[in-house]
């Protein structure tokens, strides 16, 4: 039974450096990208949205209840409707720094920002 | 043997790789979990060396707030709260219900009742939590207050007694903060030195955020994403109530969560308080009391507790804090 | 028993049938043992069953190979009782691509490269029809593709290893009567072809 590198040939080779030389750039590159604000909604228990958060979006989360929709813009992300009983979500002002957090508890709908960097907030937690 | 040389550098190469992804050991790591439970956003940050401890250390205090939520809310069919409040005399109960009761009837005296575990009949009718609360019928209202107070409940050891059959045991008001230190105690039993639990605002500061003391900001209560003020603060409990998380209006009225035991309705005389202390379920009964007393009766029942500061805005929008807040305060 | 010119002409295209049948069995087999071992990350796999694809295309003609991908992951996504979740949007995602990339690569630079290579490109194929799938279906957004590059990494070494099983099974099965290509004749003593 033959090796891997004696079966392999010359054109073998180069086909295989080249892919791992484009998987090792594309690692390198992200690497030394620049970390930004990210915007992150779970549905249950999965990642159900993931956006910048200089970007502006408006999204549908769907959640057991029904869709609560998320807007994110300059004032940062915050809830615009949901089919939820109290509507507390939508009190919860836009969230703009990492570690915010806005939930529609009975839509089973979380929305966390991420922060990358270490960027300065101004607050570790908020309480409210 | 002739593959043995290629087959070794491809496996360094591998490892190489792998090494390179995992995180220099030495930086610190910080673990940041959040769960729905509690009716709330439960939020867990843990920094340390090994991630893996950190990730354990969660885990395991998810479990516990899950489990002891079960044991006191009133939302379970089997809590304590609900055998207590469907029995006729009260009951035997967990050691750790007990525990809340008897730091929950410590606050009640001191408040004069302001602080009260026995509103579990005047939220059911106020019915915060449902789809379409309505304000209920005064009559209704004052048969749903007879007979509540400290007075109406004795702890003898592991067994409560409760005065009056239609008495409702809820520990709302206390609970969560309970709940929330023993999740600190989890925390510190797996040797983290550096974390917070956060459930909705409640919350316990674990030793110092890995650059700087822990930063808390308090929400504004009328500025949606706006901060009042920020605390800095290490190894204490900062706990918010305001009229701004669960309410309701109807005729322009805002109808809240917290209620005056006097009148059977929401207490009018603040927007939020805030409370600094050395344990969440201190923190989140004094909290609540201190709503329901305003902001001149409050500071009174703050300063019989000598390791605790608190700051009090009152309905027309006045900040009063006590005397010890300004150590907390950061400065603007 | 006699052989005649029809069956001579009958043969290959019953063997073909046959063996593509086995090996689609072997593939649904290599899927689904692969499935039940752990992984690190769920859908990151070694994609053993791609030997026989690789096999089916070296052996036959692309066509096989079709035919030997698209109905394993059939058959597996319904024998795993996966038909139509994500999971399986994922694997027919990528094994469209991965199949489409081997053939064109087999067909235009098949003389210059071993299964090996063949199976490398396959496995990034394979890697890219996944997270295009997943980008789609899933997390739709564009951090998705962050994972690209780390994906690829490990699925060329997987490619390179199920290339090189790929190659000594064919080597062995080359050897063996049943898969030789041309100078099928009819031995009019034994009745054997």
């Amino acid at each position: 039974m033959k090796t891997p590198w004696q079966v392999m040939t010359g054109g073998d080779w180069l086909v295989v450096l080249t892919l791992l030389g484009i998987a090792l750039a594309g690692i390198a590159w992200l690497a030394t990208a620049p970390a930004g604000t990210r915007v992150v909604a779970t549905c249950g228990h999965q990642t159900c949205f993931v956006a910048e958060l200089d970007q502006a979006h408006s999204v549908d989360l769907d959640g057991p209840l029904g869709k609560t929709h998320l807007v994110i813009d300059e004032k940062g992300a915050y809830v615009t409707s949901s089919p939820c009983p109290r509507k507390v979500c939508l009190s919860m002002g836009p969230a703009r720094y990492s570690g915010d957090l806005l939930a529609c508890v009975p839509n089973r709908i979380m929305v966390r920002i991420e922060n990358r960097s270490g960027e300065d907030v101004p607050y570790d937690l908020l309480s409210r | 043997m002739p593959w043995n040389r290629p087959l070794i550098i491809g496996i360094i190469v591998l490892l190489l790789a792998l090494g390179w992804l995992r995180t220099n050991s030495g930086e610190v790591k910080q673990v940041r979990r959040s769960q729905l439970m509690m009716g709330t956003i439960v939020e867990i940050v843990a920094s340390g060396q090994d991630a893996g401890q950190l990730e354990a250390a969660a885990d395991e205090a998810f479990a516990e707030m899950a489990r002891l939520d079960k044991l006191l809310s009133r939302h379970y069919q089997n809590s304590d709260v609900t055998r207590l409040s469907k029995s006729l005399k009260g009951g035997q109960i967990a050691p750790e219900t007990a525990a809340v009761i008897a730091l929950g009837l410590d606050v009640a005296r001191h408040s004069n009742g302001a602080f009260d575990m026995t509103l579990g009949r005047l939220k059911a009718l106020w019915g915060i939590d449902r789809e379409n609360p309505t304000v209920p019928e005064q009559a209704a209202i004052a048969e749903a207050i007879e007979g509540i107070g400290f007075q109406a409940l004795s702890l003898e050891g592991l067994n409560l007694v409760k005065q009056s059959p239609q008495l409702m045991v809820d520990l709302g008001g206390i609970a969560k903060g309970y709940i929330v230190d023993q999740a600190i105690v989890v925390l510190k039993k797996h040797g983290v030195t550096s974390g917070a639990v956060n459930a909705g605002g409640d919350m316990y500061l674990l030793g110092r955020h890995p650059e700087h003391p822990w930063r808390i900001g308090i929400q504004h209560p009328r500025k949606q994403g706006g901060i009042l003020t920020t605390v800095e603060v290490r190894d204490k409990a900062v706990v918010t109530s305001g009229d701004y998380e669960r309410f309701f209006e109807q005729d322009g009225q805002r109808y809240h969560h917290i209620f005056d035991p006097a009148t059977g309705s929401p207490a009018r005389g603040c927007q939020s308080v805030t409370v600094v202390t050395d344990n969440v379920a201190l923190g989140d009964a004094l909290a609540t009391a201190l709503f329901v007393l305003g902001p001149e009766k409050g500071l009174e029942l703050l300063a019989q507790y000598p390791g605790s500061a608190g700051l009090i805005v009152a309905a027309d929008g006045t900040l009063h804090p006590s005397q010890g807040w300004t150590d907390y305060q950061s400065s603007p | 028993m006699t052989c005649s010119a029809a069956d001579l002409a009958n043969l290959p295209r019953a063997r073909r049938q046959v063996f593509l049948a086995m090996f689609i069995a072997l593939a649904v087999s290599l899927h689904i043992l692969e499935s039940l071992l752990p992984s690190p990350v769920p859908w990151l796999r070694l994609g053993l069953a791609n030997v026989m694809t690789l096999s089916a295309l070296y052996l036959y003609d692309g066509r096989a190979a079709w035919t030997v991908s698209l109905a394993r992951v059939g058959i597996g996504a319904l024998l795993l009782g996966r038909l139509f979740s994500p999971g399986f949007w994922l694997a027919l995602t990528g094994a469209i691509l991965a199949t489409s990339v081997m053939i064109i690569v087999h067909r235009t630079c098949g003389r210059h490269l071993s299964p090996i290579g063949v199976s490398a490109t396959g496995a990034a194929g394979h890697a890219l029809g996944q997270i295009l799938a997943a980008r789609l279906l899933i997390i739709q957004h564009e951090a998705i593709w962050q994972v690209a590059p780390l994906f690829l990494f490990f699925t060329v070494f997987s490619g390179v290893l199920t290339g090189w099983l790929a190659a000594v099974l064919l080597q062995r099965l080359r050897q063996h009567p049943a898969f030789q290509v041309a100078g099928e004749t009819c031995n009019e003593q034994t009745g054997k072809g």
